[in-house]
């Protein structure tokens, strides 16, 4: 139940912690547990004000010192947490009196409020690093009373809760691995939320007087991407071929099933993003064609793509993509590697192969995968130009300006990426009809204190 | 040679079976890609990271000292450690060994009985228009896939008439009296192929029987003919049903991957396919060594029981 350790209990972290910074709907930063934050000119220091009266499950109070010590584990080198990625940016948590938590940070940062709001920037009591994982003790709307996470986990309703009394007692979470059982187990009424099913069983749940299926457009990506450190993927010339030889919509269709994603002109950010830019990529072979001549390619170029059955998609994706290239010239081998040696051996390591990536924040996933210095720079791109692009982006205070910069930076990867990114993934959830208080968005965003069963 | 002699024999052989297995087994999943600290750590896997993790585990050992550390542990009953369910391997068989061991109880409580009766019945009015019915039916249960049969239990036990669950929502320390109501699906769903194949091996059994000149002898003597049914066919006709038998409880212990995963039964197939997508290395070597015992014991045990249910074997005659 670490929410900073990569094997955490997903589905439950967020019943039982809260973050500083929650998210709305439309993905605006709104409060939990600090009630306002402002930074200094340069956004290079944050000073969030705590919510005040706050206890932990165990009756102990909340208080700045906790939120320190939570921010001082997920940026802590040594123990490299994947909320590191997050918010490594942060250089040093101060807490000048109990109310108030002072961040500095490494570089200015306008969107800090919203890499707070990860659903993995939890806040835990201080000293808890040895015991929060069997033993968490959080300030969320639910305690745990049995973690079983082969079996049935419980979680109590903790009715001191600062947003108000949950009007659950209690949620079970079963587990049951394969998706047949558990659209069974929801068609049979043994479970009241599937929080994600395959897009193909959503017709079980057609009958709307018992079941309400919600589809929830995330952002969850796929793509194929090519080292930029290899011939012939080092020109961009080539690159751009290799992505505007695809018709997206089609390719989405075909890979996930119809109306179960969301196409993309190559960019990482996701459609409920305010940063999302909405480019025109419709299918051109001719210029891909024309692209491939004036590289020096008038005869077409060979393609190995590398996929694995690691995760669902991933081999689809490139089939369809072999198909749809074929006329402009670009023949693709299908290469088949081992899912348990992928993400070691195949992934960033080979010259083209499929990638999977979860939904995240337009500044955070720009940073992550696509800046040359980035942990993950998957095609091993140097780029200094988009670098300061980023840089600028992130350090203007005013959202629309900020907005205008990152759609630019968007079209300029459409340019120049080597990262041919097709679609988000529309996710499907399904309950009963009795189940209300699930708003149709990303976990990240649910109340689960306000959900009820009829 | 006297029979014990003979099963001492036959019970070293086993055991020189199983020690050569198990190292080949070792070895196999040595040769997979990857291992356990890879899975365990998957995209987060930096060198580093890889490095404190196969140090922690012991896994930097050679390969034959690990497996010589293996059999030595195994041999005193101590199967490993799961790194990724963080707990011995032992500790996390044997409540799902219980679990399957009542799943596939109840399963052949279901279908053995059955099938044996039902059997004789079919191959003494063969041409019957019941056993011909009866032999029709058996075929159709026989090829039907377990999903297919899964589905159709479904529909009638769990939404029609809404009188079974329809899978298993358990905690892991369920008791076998929170698992029996949960048992009926996938048992039903086991016992419908194991009644199957069983019948029809009795019912072909027993015809082939019929046809001997000793049955044939004794209804000349002008026994009744339900005298030569138990005295004369049923004996000889039981050692290859027994064989089937032993093979099919075999397999319901071990071999019931999809009907435990369709109906998330909490049993050692569900518990093999989760190891084995977890690429729980430690439990896969585990689960694959207590399959192979299962199979060589039932092998054994039937042997047994056909030696000493066979007349001529009892009487020192020919075998």
């Amino acid at each position: 139940m670490d929410p900073y350790d990569g094997n955490r209990f997903w589905p439950a972290i967020n019943m039982v912690f809260d973050r500083l910074i929650g998210v709305d709907k439309d993905f605006n930063p709104i409060p939990e547990l600090a009630t306002e934050w402002s930074s200094n000119a340069d956004l290079t220091e944050w000073t969030l004000t705590l919510r005040e009266g706050v206890k932990f499950h165990d009756g102990s109070e909340f208080d700045s010192a906790d939120a320190v010590y939570s921010i001082g584990r997920m940026v802590d080198p040594e123990f490299d947490s994947p909320v590191r990625a997050v918010l490594g940016i942060i250089e040093s948590a101060a807490a000048p009196d109990p109310q108030t938590l002072v961040l500095r940070l490494s570089a200015p940062e306008a969107d800090l409020p919203l890499l707070l709001a990860d659903y993995r920037a939890l806040m835990t009591p201080e000293g808890s690093a040895e015991t929060v994982g069997d033993d968490p003790i959080g300030t969320g709307p639910f305690k745990m009373e049995k973690l079983d996470p082969e079996g049935t986990s419980r979680f109590v309703a903790n009715t001191d809760y600062f947003f108000g009394a949950p009007k659950l007692s209690a949620i079970e979470i079963p587990a049951i691995a394969d998706n047949t059982a558990a659209t069974q187990a929801l068609a049979g009424g043994q479970v009241d939320l599937l929080l994600s099913i395959d897009a193909k069983s959503a017709a079980e749940f057609s009958d709307t007087s018992k079941f309400t299926v919600q589809n929830i457009p995330s952002g969850d990506w796929n793509a194929i991407d090519f080292r930029i450190d290899q011939e012939p993927f080092d020109d961009p010339l080539v690159r751009k071929a290799l992505r505007i030889a695809v018709d997206r919509q089609a390719l989405t269709d075909l890979v996930l099933g119809e109306g179960a994603g969301v196409p993309t002109c190559d960019t990482p950010v996701w459609s409920g993003d305010p940063f999302r830019w909405d480019g025109d990529c419709a299918q051109d072979i001719e210029g891909a064609k024309a692209l491939l001549k004036e590289a020096g390619y008038p005869d077409g170029i060979d393609v190995e793509v590398f996929t694995s059955d690691v995760e669902d998609n991933m081999v689809e994706l490139v089939q369809v993509y072999q198909e749809q290239v074929k006329p402009a010239g670009i023949r693709v081998t299908l290469t088949m590697a081992d899912a348990s040696g992928y993400w070691d051996d195949v992934w960033m390591k080979e010259p083209a192969f499929v990638d999977s990536w979860g939904q995240r924040p337009a500044v955070q996933v720009l940073n992550e995968v696509y800046r040359s210095t980035a942990t993950w720079n998957p095609t091993g791109q140097q780029d200094p130009e988009l670098d300061a692009m980023l840089d600028e982006a992130r350090s203007i205070a005013d959202p629309t300006a900020r907005a205008a910069k990152y759609q630019e930076i968007q079209q300029y990867l459409f340019e120049n990426t080597a990262i041919f990114v097709p679609y988000h993934k529309t996710l499907v959830r399904a309950m009963g009809a009795n189940v209300k208080g699930i708003e149709p968005i990303v976990i990240d965003a649910v109340r689960w204190e306000k959900i009820e069963v009829g | 040679m006297s029979i014990a002699w003979q099963l001492l024999r036959r019970a070293a052989v086993a055991l020189l079976l199983f020690a050569a297995m198990a190292c080949l087994t070792f070895l196999a999943v040595e040769a997979l890609p990857g291992d356990a600290c890879t899975s365990l750590l998957g995209r987060a896997a930096t060198e580093n990271k890889l490095e404190q993790c196969r140090e922690e585990n012991g896994l930097n050992e050679p390969v034959v000292a690990r497996m010589v550390d293996w059999g030595c542990g195994a041999v005193q009953g101590d199967l490993g450690y799961s790194i990724k369910r963080d707990a011995p391997v032992t500790e996390i068989i044997a409540p799902r060994l219980r679990n399957s061991l009542v799943l596939a109880g109840v399963a052949g409580l279901l279908a053995f009985p059955a099938a044996v009766v039902l059997g004789l019945y079919s191959a003494q009015r063969r041409g019957s228009r019941r056993a011909k019915l009866l032999d029709t039916a058996s075929l159709v249960m026989m090829t039907l896939p377990e999903f297919v049969t899964a589905a159709v239990l479904w529909l009638v036990f769990s939404i029609w008439l809404p009188i079974l669950p329809a899978v298993a929502v358990l905690p892991s320390d369920a008791t076998i009296g929170e698992i029996l109501p949960t048992i009926w699906l996938p048992a039903i769903t086991l016992a419908v192929m194991v009644f199957a194949h069983v019948m029809r091996s009795m019912r072909s059994s027993v015809v082939a029987t019929s046809a001997r000149p000793f049955v044939e002898a004794a209804r000349y003597r002008g026994l009744p003919e339900r005298a030569v049914l138990l005295r004369h066919v049923l004996p000889a006709a039981l050692p290859p049903a027994v064989n089937v038998m032993a093979v099919t409880a075999a397999w319901l212990l071990t071999g019931t991957f999809v009907v435990e995963v369709v109906f998330n039964f909490p049993g050692l197939g569900r518990l093999a396919v989760d190891a084995i997508s977890d690429r729980d290395t430690a439990l896969i070597l585990a689960l694959t060594l207590f399959g192979l015992a299962v199979f060589i014991l039932s092998s054994f045990i039937s042997d047994t029981i056909t030696r000493l249910l066979d007349p001529r074997v009892r009487a020192g005659v020919g075998a």
